[in-house]
């Protein structure tokens, strides 16, 4: 074996030495002096050059004394004639990046070949003198750059408006001025003069919606010679879509043909950035985007792997919004599982997943599960969230699903993965009652094999939480048990206080808890022995069978309604400053502060299985609820019924961004408005709102708290409180200003000015809607929960919705007018069909559990026909319901 | 943007590197994933032929060519395609200074050359040229042909 090993390595020395082999930093340096030589040598100078970039491009640093000297021995070489050596020094000073002070030495040679009579020097000389300038020297440069962009040499002018592409970033005001030469440029005839043109002019106007607008509109008609272009010129013509809002009187969309002129495009790539400009507009209908995906599917079949990838990437994004639209794909992107990309495998297999039928779930999972063995844990954790998904869309299939999870937990995988497939079982716990025994139980199983502390402990505080509540709690306690005698000391201690909260629940099993609790007392561990006297002491371990006192179920169950940072931040002062006083929880201040950024980062982000609180419908609900009754002018509105989704009242990229949320409580309902400031040189004093409810009559204000300060880049909320009807939903609309004291700021030492000017900023009016009113809360099986709801308060009545744009329009407009829980995967309505059906379950104010079943028709000059069914716990909501219906 | 081109020995040796906009602590990151990401799926690819790959919001597009292994890493506007067309000008470009498919032996003779048309390919992470003959005429500072 070693034998022909040993031939081709000998081969190898001979054929494959390398003009690098044994290349030395300090020995290129030296011979850098050549530079310096009175009689250039241009072949050696451009040898030595090659070496440096050898070295640069391996990733090899010069120090700030090497870079200098050889940056100063590359300027003399602007002496030498020879091309080639000139175009290697352009690149030389391009690499080094010399800094201000050195810069000096060579903007004299560079300035003169700027004005050269060869144009290639004109334009390399643009290229260095841009990468390596500054503000001062661009206006003295200015004058050229502007001529060079519409040079006739089209190298020129590229270098020209690159530069400028580049120099928008660091001087925006000086490049804003070129405007006029860069929108001649965009006539050129050059391809790629164009192109750059194009990309230059779009960031120029970024901002101004018009001249984008009139860019757009006069592109789409005229030429454009390149398919790269083309690609930023449907970029550029969606975001014109986008603005413009929707559908115009006629039905049609602005640039919709345009677009779809495009799939016919000889280049693959204006096809494909056409076929995802469609599908990707807002409220785009299935006649839309037809066209679109009929290309993208034929690119599934295609030889190259990029256009495979890109088309099922593309469908996969479509599967999202509108699942029915690329179930005419599932043959191909079924044939693609198999396909030895990987990638391109996961994203056929989460689109499947997305946009499977009910039946077809069980075949799917099949092929799944041999391809889950021989791919990276990345792609798995996308799998897994892929099939959470679809457990949670159909709820009935939760068996061979939550199967699926529970083998492919018990396999190799690193923790991420692992918490991934963890944080979906917890999710279908919750989600799917019945799914909830076998949840526990592959937990359970889990833990007796994990090797991650983390994954462990939160199992372990997930299990008492709802180990209890189950048919049979004591098969548990085995399982827990074992952790005790098995694990290290963080999940003993974790072991101990899910024992003790089996023993609070269960009064039956607490001689039981007892004595295993009273074993941990010889424990090793400090904090295992500690909260295991902890437990016995609050559980009175006497030994009594006694019903456990609510305080200590409080005790155990409650979560610590303290912002953990808080927490730590109170305790390290504590240390800091000893103190004879106890430690007092209560000083911790409650307040959340950096919440709504988070929030506003994340939007629509899904709850994380075991990260949240699982008490609640709205686990985001339970932080807002907190942070309100940590503010006393709120503290007595009672319990937080709902908050809903932030409503943005500014426009992107304004000096102030402000959105609200709405929370409703019995009585009251309270505005939180989360401010940002993003001006740099300003400090807002004292922001509040002045909100004019002139338009909800029922509403009238009875407090707010202002915002005291309002840095920049550090978001802060105000708050408004309003009284209304009690239980009643009442509506209304508001309209809202901004107040504030401004203070500049000195951007240098970043103290603000002692004297403050008041002012407002308008901000856009928001409404209280009826679905304000309605919590989304599913049903696992909508038949049962219809048939056990009886017919008792039933209202059946029918609506005619008069001529809509499709049936699936209509479906969505009535789901989000009531704010309901679509179920059972009903909103989503088949592409062709006449008639569907949707089920819709929630909660009404006033804790009424609510469910709905619409049926649609839609006839030939669609018109939208509804029949609706309300069965609730109330007769009045139940009409309500109706009342929201008709007026809506 | 076009966030990287590496260009890499069969060994997974690093032969040209050029970043732009990459933190320098996160380069060593990424020649790492790229040169595993080659190891784990180049061998016994045809030359010039695509593979793709998508790392969080990060497109990859790597092939081969001769003994040498390229790879251009892009994000936002250089998806898959852009970087299909970035790769493709690579290549042409690579054989049209090297004759041939190189062997490492060739790419590393030819290597002022080289850096010399990457330079004109992409320039601070925006795609500046894309054809062959051009770039071949504009290394050695001659004005392109259609001028």
């Amino acid at each position: 074996m070693a034998q022909p090993f040993l031939k081709k390595d000998d081969d190898r020395d001979d054929e494959e030495y390398s003009p690098f082999l044994g290349i030395e930093k300090g020995a290129v340096l030296q011979d850098a002096r050549v530079f310096n030589d009175p009689q250039l040598d241009a072949r050696r100078c451009s040898q030595v050059i090659t070496k440096l970039l050898y070295l640069l491009n391996q990733g090899e640093t010069f120090t700030k004394i090497e870079a200098t000297e050889v940056f100063f021995s590359v300027t003399k070489l602007f002496q030498s004639k020879d091309i080639g050596l000139r175009r290697m020094v352009y690149l030389m000073i391009k690499e080094l990046s010399p800094c201000a002070d050195e810069v000096i030495i060579v903007t004299s040679s560079l300035m003169k070949d700027m004005n050269s009579r060869t144009d290639m020097y004109r334009a390399n000389a643009i290229r260095v003198l841009c990468r390596i300038t500054d503000g001062t020297l661009l206006t003295q440069i200015e004058r050229y750059l502007k001529q060079a962009i519409v040079d006739k040499n089209p190298v020129v002018a590229s270098a020209a408006l690159v530069s400028g592409i580049h120099l928008l970033q660091t001087n925006p005001e000086i490049v804003k001025r070129w405007s006029n030469e860069v929108q001649e440029a965009v006539q050129s005839r050059a391809a790629l003069v164009q192109f750059h043109a194009l990309a230059l002019l779009h960031q120029i106007r970024q901002n101004d919606r018009l001249a984008v607008s009139k860019l757009v509109t006069s592109l789409t008609k005229g030429t454009v010679r390149s398919p790269l272009a083309q690609c930023l010129l449907i970029r550029y013509t969606s975001q014109v879509i986008r603005e413009s809002g929707v559908n115009t009187q006629s039905g049609d969309r602005p640039f919709y043909d345009y677009l779809e002129g495009c799939l016919r495009h000889k280049a693959e790539m204006v096809i494909f950035e056409a076929a995802r400009a469609i599908t990707e507009l807002s409220g785009v209908t299935t006649r839309e985007l037809t066209p679109a995906i009929t290309v993208l599917q034929l690119f599934l079949s295609s030889s190259k792997p990029v256009l495979r990838f890109a088309a099922v990437r593309t469908l996969n994004k479509v599967a999202m919004s509108h699942p029915m639209a690329v179930t005419n794909c599932n043959i191909d992107m079924e044939s693609l599982i198999s396909d030895q990309n990987r990638s391109i495998a996961t994203l056929a297999i989460t689109t499947l997943l997305k946009t499977g039928n009910e039946s077809s779930v069980d075949r799917l999972m099949k092929q799944i599960t041999n391809f889950m063995s021989d791919i990276a844990d990345e792609f798995k954790i996308v799998v897994v969230e892929a099939i959470r998904s679809l457990c949670l869309k159909f709820p009935l299939k939760y068996r061979s699903l939550m199967n699926f999870l529970s083998n492919i937990l018990r396999e190799e995988g690193g923790f991420e993965y692992k918490k991934a497939i963890v944080d979906s079982i917890v999710i279908l716990i919750r989600d799917i009652p019945d799914a909830k025994e076998s949840g526990l139980l592959h937990l359970c199983e889990f833990i007796e094999d994990c090797e991650f502390t983390y994954l462990s402990t939160q199992i372990l505080h997930f299990l008492g939480n709802e180990g209890p509540k189950t048919s049979d709690p004591s098969k548990y306690i085995r399982y827990i048990y074992n952790r005790v005698i098995l694990e290290n000391a963080t999940v003993r201690a974790s072991a101990v206080s899910t024992l003790a909260k089996f023993g609070a629940m269960i009064d039956s099993l607490k001689p039981r808890i007892f004595i295993l609790l009273r074993r941990c007392l010889f424990d090793n561990d400090d904090e295992v022995r500690d909260r295991a006297t902890l437990y016995l002491n609050t559980l009175g371990g006497d030994g009594s069978v006694v019903e456990t006192d609510k305080d200590v179920k409080e005790f155990l169950f409650g979560s610590l309604d303290i912002p953990l940072t808080n927490m730590e931040t109170s305790l390290k002062n504590y240390i800091q400053n000893p103190s004879e006083e106890p430690f007092e929880i209560n000083s911790v201040p409650r307040e959340v502060k950096s919440q709504p950024l988070a929030e506003k980062k994340a939007p629509g982000k899904k709850p994380t299985g075991l990260g949240t609180p699982l008490t609640g419908p709205t686990p985001v609900g339970d932080t807002y609820e907190r942070l309100l009754s940590s503010i006393p002018e709120f503290a007595s509105f009672g319990k937080l019924f709902k908050s809903s989704g932030p409503v943005e009242l500014t426009e992107a990229e304004t000096e102030y961004a402000v959105n609200v949320i709405k929370h409703i409580f019995d009585r009251h309902v309270v505005f939180q408005y989360n401010c940002s400031n993003t001006i740099p040189e300003q400090l807002l004093e004292n922001v509040f709102v002045i909100v004019d409810a002139s338009e909800a009559e029922e509403f009238s204000e009875v407090g707010s708290k202002p915002l005291k300060t309002l840095p920049y880049d550090t978001p802060g909320q105000t708050f408004v409180a309003f009284e209304k009807p009690e239980g009643f939903p009442s509506v209304g609309k508001f309209s809202n200003v901004l107040r504030f004291a401004v203070k500049e700021v000195d951007p240098s030492t970043g103290e603000a000015e002692d004297d403050g000017v008041e002012d407002e900023y308008q901000l856009e009016d928001f409404e209280v809607v009826a679905a304000d009113y309605m919590v989304k809360v599913g049903v696992s099986n909508f038949r049962n929960a219809w048939e056990s709801m009886g017919p008792d308060f039933e209202r059946i009545d029918e609506y005619g919705l008069g001529p809509r744009e499709s049936l699936a329009e209509s479906v969505n407009a009535v789901i989000s007018l009531l704010g309901m829980q679509p179920c059972e995967g009903t909103e989503v309505v088949p592409s062709n069909s006449r008639s569907h059906s949707c089920l819709l379950s929630g909660v009404y104010i006033g804790n009424v559990k609510v469910l709905v079943r619409l049926s649609f028709g839609i006839d030939a000059s669609k018109e939208v026909a509804m029949k609706l069914a309300v069965r609730s716990e109330d007769e009045n909501v139940s009409d309500a319901i109706h009342v929201i219906v008709a007026g809506g | 943007m076009l966030l990287a081109v590496l260009i890499a020995n069969s060994e997974g040796n690093i032969l040209v590197e050029r970043f732009n906009g990459v933190p320098a602590e996160e380069r060593l990151h990424w020649r790492s994933f790229l040169v595993k990401l080659g190891a784990d799926n180049l061998k016994g690819v045809k030359n010039e032929e695509l593979l793709v790959a998508s790392h969080k919001s990060v497109f990859i597009v790597y092939t081969v060519l001769g003994d040498v292994s390229i790879f251009v890493v892009g994000k936002d506007e250089y998806d898959e395609l852009a970087l299909a067309e970035a790769i493709f000008v690579i290549t042409s470009a690579l054989k049209d200074v090297c004759g041939k498919p190189p062997t490492e032996r060739l790419f590393l003779d030819k290597y002022g050359k080289i850096c010399l048309c990457l330079d004109e390919i992409v320039w601070k992470g925006l795609l500046e040229n894309t054809d062959k003959e051009r770039i071949k005429r504009l290394v050695r500072l001659k004005p392109p042909t259609e001028f």
